[in-house]
């Protein structure tokens, strides 16, 4: 089998795990508590309450009366046709409110993912070609300060500069949506702000200490002995080389966007799955929270199998086949 | 060992804190070690223990109660204080879990038999594309609030890339040029772990632990800000919880209430990093083999 081959074969093997595992630790985790099932998926917290004969009838209305296996079956058999369950709050089916979130989030994750990309890879990029002029430092020290903030009080404190004190930007929610596309990005702003702020840090860092490494390379000394011009010699030789550990980066990135929306949605009251998760969790709404997290595997494990698709563009190795 | 080491990365030279962390590392080790004795011994300072109301709700800061109080009238500066102890306590804690597991699980995929490497990154590559954060919201939701079973999910969580590390460490000790002698000499494995590699695997420990308990801290504090910590015990992302279902930092109170909480998170992490990256800077030549 051809080297490229074997790799596709191989990341979607694990994709498939990475969705198989996520199935099981939703189906068990309900299950898996000190008094069973009952309490997260049947009556809530006065289960105790209840007479033997009331218990069993919840059960069986919600099938736990049958085998592990069996209930495994149907709990797959459930999801292929897209039948997540109900909320509890409101009855309403647990795809709907779903649907309805997903969009803003991935308009939310999509536009920091490219955004911290796009300034982290040029910052880095930038640091690792000053560090040899002792220069740079700033940018580090800076790079260090964004990783530390957790993502919902550097959110938290946007609004109160630029909603609270300069009242220049709104500071929750989305307007009208979808319907004022002039005011949308006003409102976007500041959680794609936040977002991109706090991931910028992983980018900036590796692409500088990969830009190092590259620089002081042989490939580059040869290419700088050619007289090749500067400029070409950094965009065509240098970072295109150490765009190639980044590129891990992003595949994990995605994932930290994916978990640091939802707190960053929470602060905004934005109306994506983050504000879904938070009402969940007050309201105690088991079966969106498991949804939820279901739907954001899968959309890492696209994005992710999507990067994978990318990394043939920047390494011709992968294209090629041809050993490393 | 009398003779010097011929090997070409030699570990830094002595032991002394000092030389390990350089004026950063120093910086960020003083920070993080008052931090820690006010975890140790602020709760004793305060007067009450920022869990049951002492005035008006919205109270003003005054003497004695220097953030004033919040929506029920709870001490913000007690909550402050001895909010250090839990979110340290998490931090530490996971970060201690983190290091052994990724140590142990690295290890053996570096030395041990070519499946037992296949199988245990293999699994790495799975909980490492995981999504964290929402795994852990929905895993906290069912198993609960309590602090052992937070330690516990996050570290199940968090192994994954510091293996990696490690076994990449291993590996690279393993098959340098002074071990190759020594296994010529006849030096059983366990000489060659104790007496050489670990020299260079050593270091990388650190910034392992270093990176795991900045990522705890942060994880954990946004658990709590989700409304998903302990309501029993105060903890600075607890406050930030109740700071922003209060819309405090649209109000007045915004400097006394989600400002030093948020602060505090950020100084601990800021903290932790400068050790990390210090540490990272001096033994950087096993690091970029790693890479």
């Amino acid at each position: 089998m051809p080297r490229s081959a074997r790799y596709a074969v191989g990341r979607g093997i694990e994709y498939l795990s990475v969705l198989a595992l996520a199935l099981v630790i939703n189906f068990v985790l309900p299950r898996a508590l000190p008094g069973g099932p009952l309490k997260t998926l049947g009556g809530g917290e006065n289960v105790g309450v209840l007479s033997t004969e009331d218990q069993q009838r919840i059960l069986a209305e919600y099938g736990l009366d049958k085998s592990l296996g069996e209930q495994f079956l149907t709990y797959l058999a459930n999801l292929l046709t897209l039948d997540l369950g109900k909320s509890f709050a409101d009855g309403q089916p647990v795809l709907d409110v779903i649907v309805e979130a997903l969009p803003w989030t991935m308009l939310l994750v999509g536009s920091s993912i490219v955004l911290t990309f796009l300034i982290g890879v040029t910052l880095g990029a930038f640091g690792g070609l000053r560090r040899k002029q002792g220069k740079g430092s700033g940018l580090l020290a800076s790079a260090l300060l964004f990783d530390s903030i957790p993502s919902f009080w550097l959110g938290m404190v946007l609004i109160a500069v630029f909603g609270a004190f300069l009242g220049l930007l709104p500071t929750f929610g989305v307007g009208e949506g979808w319907d004022d596309p002039a005011g949308l990005p006003r409102h976007l702003l500041l959680p794609v702000a936040t977002l991109t702020l706090t991931g910028l840090g992983q980018f900036f860092l590796v692409t500088r200490s990969s830009m190092l490494a590259v620089l002081s390379s042989d490939h580059i000394e040869h290419a700088r002995a050619r007289g090749v011009p500067r400029a070409r010699l950094v965009r065509k030789h240098a970072l295109r080389t150490a765009l190639l550990p980044v590129h891990t980066v992003l595949m994990i990135e995605v994932g930290f966007l994916v978990g640091g929306a939802l707190v960053v949605e929470t602060v905004f009251a934005y109306p994506g799955l983050g504000r879904v998760t938070f009402n969940a969790i007050q309201a105690r709404d088991f079966p969106l929270m498991q949804a939820t997290f279901l739907v954001l595997t899968v959309a890492v494990v696209v994005m992710n199998a999507v990067a994978d698709a990318t990394y043939a563009l920047i390494d011709p190795r992968i294209r090629t086949g041809a050993a490393s | 060992m009398t003779t010097p080491d011929p090997s070409p990365d030699p570990p830094p030279s002595g032991t002394g804190l000092r030389q390990l962390l350089g004026p950063a590392g120093l910086v960020g080790a003083g920070i993080f070690s008052v931090l820690l004795i006010m975890a140790l011994v602020g709760p004793l300072l305060v007067s009450n223990n920022g869990i049951s109301p002492v005035a008006d709700p919205w109270a003003e800061p005054r003497p004695g109660l220097w953030l004033g109080g919040d929506d029920v009238g709870k001490d913000l500066f007690a909550q402050l204080i001895v909010g250090t102890r839990a979110s340290l306590f998490v931090g530490v804690a996971v970060a201690l879990v983190v290091t052994a597991f990724a140590a142990l699980i690295g290890g053996a995929a570096a030395v041990g038999p070519r499946w037992l490497n296949a199988v245990l990154m293999r699994l790495a590559d799975v909980v490492l594309t995981l999504p964290t954060l929402p795994l852990l919201i929905v895993a906290a939701a069912f198993l609960g609030r309590g602090v052992g079973i937070r330690i516990a999910l996050l570290a199940v969580l968090a192994w994954a890339g510091p293996a990696r590390i490690i076994r990449a460490g291993v590996m690279s000790a393993w098959s340098s040029a002074h071990l190759e002698v020594a296994r010529a000499m006849g030096a059983n494995a366990w000489h060659l772990l104790v007496r050489h590699a670990s020299y260079v695997v050593g270091p990388l420990l650190i910034p392992v632990f270093v990176r795991a308990a900045m990522g705890a801290v942060i994880a954990d504090a946004s658990l709590s800000f989700l409304g998903l910590g302990d309501p029993t015990v105060p903890s600075w992302g607890t406050s930030l919880f109740w700071a922003s279902t209060n819309g405090a930092f649209l109000t007045d109170a915004w400097a006394r209430w989600p400002l030093p909480p948020g602060l505090a998170i950020t100084v601990t992490v800021i903290a932790l990093g400068l050790i990390g990256v210090a540490v990272e800077e001096r033994i950087n030549p096993v690091l970029r083999k790693v890479r």
